[in-house]
């Protein structure tokens, strides 16, 4: 059982405030949507979480297990089990997805066989429904915007994380593939019950990856926390404040 | 695959079929070895150049009409001053994949597309410890000639990098492609200095160059980072991944690189 735990979490960049006073808890076997408008900070919060140098954490905690994340570098974040799924993956030319993975598995278990990567690899990558010769070229290079979102969630399945952060996932998606990366997610959470973050701005998602707990988040901090009910009514009403009870009275 | 291995000035193994004519004196004078060859049918080559002295070498390169060359040109050692000359023919085409791995040196290579239909592909890989100085001239002599010249150095140590890379396409030479893709890894407080030079006199050209000196994208590195790798490991991946991309070798051939990168990067 692992708890991601972030309390009155405040962050800038550039000095500009993003996150402000940003608290949420999450456990193994959780999952959690946030929702808001553009530009209310959803992104940076996953940034944050995994430690971005570009962000300046101005008060607050990050806390894994009770382990503050604070001033953890990123790999070491990753190590402990946390991954981010990238709304807009980098193409990185020249290193090559296996080279990557590779790497990154050997970073994590000493005990790495290539045998046991490549069967692996080989396997999920059938399962989401990807070009095997995509192992052999660059990160993401020349992949479409669907490619690269199973890409993350090939990564995901490769390194075994228990927390995830999931950034617009969903973003350039397809019908065809919206439901594979949908129910490849869902088919992890069943099996390694992971802690799950998932950032969204669309309901569709939502048909796959069924949330314990949704949060609005507005103005770099949530405004509203329900179940999948919340999901409608943002359908409904979009982000108006008055109908979804989200207006924030300024204090004096 | 063809196969010429020179130590300084001298060829010690050959191994060439019919498709590869070749010729190497030494001017006593001057004390320069000029090397010729003639690249006569489709064929790849390999060249090993091991500078253990001080070297001085002229290298001309003739590819023949209809003729499709696959070059691959491994430099090491300590210094060597180089001219390499190419001169193509019409409809010929070449792709050179160069990994220097040398402490100095100075190069001046001259690209000669004197037919139409010309085309070539440099890419030059090179990790930079002392001081390199790279000119590379390319003459497009005739109509529908295409270059695409690729330096990419990472300076390391006392490495002072220099890329000077010009095109050239004159008056009535019409329906060229010259392009120009130059970076410069500098992982030092060393100067490095990209000159991107395109001489152009025809308005029916597509002419375009990039320079780019700095170090890796810190995304990427956060990219990288994000998936467990530490620092170290990751720029190595990074490195890895610019000295062999677009390289056309065998994959043990980029094992080979990147076993050298890892020396480096121990």
């Amino acid at each position: 059982m692992h708890t991601l735990k972030i309390e009155n979490l405040t962050a800038s960049v550039e000095n500009k405030t993003i996150l402000k006073d940003f608290n949420i808890e999450i456990k193994s076997g959780e999952i959690h949507a946030i929702m808001g408008p553009n530009g209310t900070g959803k992104s940076t919060l996953s940034k944050v979480i995994m430690g971005s140098s570009n962000y300046k954490i101005e008060k607050g905690k990050i806390l894994f297990d009770d382990k503050e994340l604070n001033d953890l570098p990123t790999d070491e974040r990753a190590r402990l089990g946390l991954f981010l799924g990238y709304q807009m993956p980098l193409e990185i030319e020249g290193v090559s997805n296996s080279d990557f993975l590779r790497t990154a598995m050997r970073s994590k278990n000493e005990e790495f066989k290539l045998y046991d990567f490549i069967k692996k690899i080989n396997s999920t990558v059938d399962q989401l429904n990807m070009d095997r010769q995509m192992i052999h070229r660059g990160i993401n290079e020349g992949f479409s915007g669907g490619e690269r979102k199973k890409n993350e969630i090939l990564q995901m399945y490769m390194l075994e994380p228990n927390t995830i952060i999931l950034d617009e996932i969903d973003s350039g998606l397809d019908v065809d593939s919206l439901r594979i990366v949908g129910e490849n997610v869902m088919k992890y959470y069943k099996e390694n019950k992971p802690a799950i973050l998932l950032i969204t701005h669309y309901q569709r998602l939502l048909d796959y990856i069924k949330p314990d707990f949704v949060h609005i988040m507005k103005d770099g901090h949530i405004v509203k926390t329900g179940d999948k009910e919340l999901v409608k009514e943002i359908e409904e009403y979009g982000y108006d404040d008055e109908k979804l009870g989200t207006k924030v009275v300024e204090e004096n | 695959m063809n196969k010429i291995i020179l130590e300084n000035d001298k060829i010690i193994e050959e191994n060439l079929d019919s498709s590869i004519k070749y010729d190497i004196f030494t001017n006593d004078t001057f004390g320069i070895a000029s090397l010729t060859l003639e690249i006569t049918n489709d064929t790849d080559l390999e060249i090993n150049y091991n500078f253990k002295d001080k070297t001085k070498l002229e290298t001309m390169i003739i590819v023949n009409k209809d003729v499709n060359l696959r070059l691959f040109e491994k430099i090491n050692g300590e210094y060597a001053k180089l001219r390499t000359k190419y001169y193509l023919k019409e409809n010929s085409n070449v792709k050179t994949s160069k990994f220097n791995n040398i402490k100095e040196i100075k190069e001046y290579t001259i690209i000669n597309l004197d037919e139409e239909n010309a085309s070539i592909e440099y890419n030059l890989k090179t990790i930079s410890e002392k001081e390199e100085v790279y000119d590379i001239l390319t003459y497009h002599n005739a109509s529908n000639t295409i270059s695409n010249i690729n330096p990419n150095g990472v300076n390391i140590k006392d490495g002072k990098l220099k890329f000077n890379v010009s095109s050239f396409v004159p008056n009535k030479i019409v329906k060229c492609d010259a392009g120009q893709n130059n970076k410069i890894i500098n992982l030092t407080n060393n100067e490095c200095i990209i000159n991107p030079n395109l001489y152009i006199d025809e308005y029916d050209v597509t002419a375009n160059h990039s320079a780019w000196i700095g170090s890796f994208n810190s995304d990427e590195l956060f990219y990288l980072e994000s998936r467990g790798i530490n620092k170290k490991e990751a720029t190595k991946l990074l490195i890895k991944g610019f000295l062999t991309n677009k390289l056309e070798i065998e994959e043990t051939e980029k094992e080979n690189i990147k076993n050298i990168i890892d020396e480096y990067w121990r």
